[in-house]
């Protein structure tokens, strides 16, 4: 097999690897404000379970995660593992990428100085008019660095989606690794993740550059 | 510019130096090494997940079919036996790096391993391929499963047969599923995501007999053999283990061992006690 029939091949699967990208960051970044919430309430209760879930997802290998959210409802209930493995893979990841980005969050948020909280309730903003208008602008300037991080780990994590049969770049480089005897392909998704980084690089540190309107 | 020249230097010379430390000491230590070339361990390259030819036991110790052969044939020869657990897909590259002195773990002989220089050994099994399939599902040949999604561990015989020699026939069914474990192919099967599984004979008769529901077609796809994978340099270390094993089957050791009850399933198939 020639080098360009094999990046193509693999190119094949570049689009599986950027739905679960992609359609993580979308369900995660939020997901991760409300978990951040929750785990800031004032309620015990709220903060303390919401407390045990972060750890149990920061807790557990990711690759565990994927097989319980794949497999776990079929040798627990007996139901249909899903034919369409984006589902299962999605939740995986979105889930375990939220703990994380709730944490960033809760970092940004508690960084704030309380002296703001008290000059908006001075100025009559009301408590969701102070989170949106103050608060969360100046928390997305001070993660932004943070979230970069986990972007690009997110990338390289979806090589993951293999052990749950998702035929995304890194399992079709490994099938072609295997028949070929060839250590290429695997040289190949290096060079992918590498290239895919660097453009996700380039975008995050435009829109940090936009946010510095202050600098 | 120049401190790092001068760093660089340094350096060439430390590793200069460290050069002339291995050659000096290296004469010594040759004659002796060549006096004695004797093997006191050997590390077997298995697959922990296939079974009945090497997994972990109920004890919490490998064993298997290939596993006690392997520690009859190390202890005739007075080695020690050490398990290895390689990755399958990357066990060609394991025995290379020396992590292990063979793969031995009912691996399909294939081709590309003789041609790429590895030393293989008498092969000792017969395997034959077939297609797993819910009972109830009516399927009843390959043919069936047209548009049909087929679930293959990656890294067996299976995928390659269908990447290979059956190709057409993979190219009738709707999907090829890869999984990475066989347990995870019968799980698809099982959970109704995949239509059947191409797996080896005897890890389908065992799993069939353990789960309820699943039947094996009638259709044997590529039969194929089993040996011990060499590094290109050890040609003299698997004659050994060969004469080793042939020396086992002399003495009934070999019998034995395969008249175990948990290796019923693939007794038929030993090449070495049908001749």
């Amino acid at each position: 097999m020639s080098l360009l029939t094999m990046i193509l091949k693999m190119s094949e699967g570049l689009g599986k690897t950027c739905a679960i990208f992609f359609l993580t960051l979308l369900f995660s970044l939020p997901l991760g404000m409300i978990v951040a919430l929750l785990r800031m309430s004032k309620v015990k209760l709220v903060s303390a379970v919401t407390r045990f879930f972060i750890t149990i997802l920061r807790g557990t290998p990711l690759m565990l995660q994927l097989l319980a959210v794949t497999y776990g409802p079929y040798y627990l209930f007996g139901a249909n593992v899903a034919r369409n493995k984006l589902i299962p893979v999605v939740i995986a990841f979105s889930i375990n990428y939220a703990a994380y980005f709730a944490e960033i969050y809760r970092g940004g948020i508690e960084s704030i100085p309380i002296g703001q909280y008290e000059a908006a309730e001075v100025l009559g903003y009301t408590k969701l008019q102070t989170f949106l208008r103050i608060i969360l602008p100046q928390v997305i300037k001070r993660i932004m660095p943070s979230v970069t991080n986990e972007v690009v780990t997110l990338v390289k994590d979806t090589s993951m989606a293999f052990t749950v049969s998702y035929q995304e770049m890194f399992t079709i480089g490994k099938q072609i690794a295997n028949s070929q005897t060839s250590f290429m392909p695997f040289l190949v998704a290096g060079v992918f993740y590498y290239l895919f980084n660097a453009i996700v690089d380039y975008m995050m540190g435009r829109i940090e550059k936009r946010l510095n309107y202050y600098k | 510019m120049k401190k790092l020249f001068a760093m660089l230097l340094a350096f060439a010379m430390v590793f200069a130096l460290c050069a002339c430390g291995s050659t000096a000491s290296a004469p010594a230590a040759a004659p002796a090494e060549e006096a004695a070339p004797a093997r006191t361990s050997f590390i077997m390259g298995i697959d922990p997940e296939y079974p009945p030819f090497s997994y972990l036991g109920d004890d919490g110790n490998y064993t298997g079919f290939d596993v006690e052969v392997c520690r009859a044939v190390c202890d005739s020869l007075g080695w020690e036996l050490k398990i290895f657990g390689v990755n399958w897909d990357e066990k060609l590259v394991q025995l290379d790096s020396m992590e292990c002195d063979c793969v031995w773990s009912g691996m399909t002989i294939l081709d590309s391993m003789k041609e790429a220089g590895y030393v293989i050994s008498e092969p000792y099994y017969d395997n034959t391929q077939v297609l797993v399939v819910k009972a109830d599902s009516g399927f009843e040949s390959s043919a069936d499963l047209a548009g049909k999604i087929v679930a293959v561990q990656l890294g067996t015989s299976g995928e390659a047969l269908l990447n290979g020699d059956l190709a057409e026939l993979a190219g009738t069914f709707g999907q090829v599923l890869t999984c990475d474990s066989f347990l995870k192919c019968f799980t698809e099967l099982e959970g109704n995501a995949a239509d059947a599984v191409f797996v080896d004979m005897p890890v389908a008769a065992s799993y069939v007999a353990s789960h309820e529901g699943l039947s094996i077609l009638d259709e044997n796809l590529g039969a194929e053999q089993y040996g011990i994978a060499f590094r290109s340099s050890d040609a003299e270390l698997c004659a050994q283990v060969d004469a080793a094993v042939q020396a086992l089957v002399a003495d009934g050791t070999y019998a034995k061992i395969a008249a175990k009850e948990e290796y019923a399933d693939i007794v038929n198939n030993l090449l070495f006690l049908s001749k």
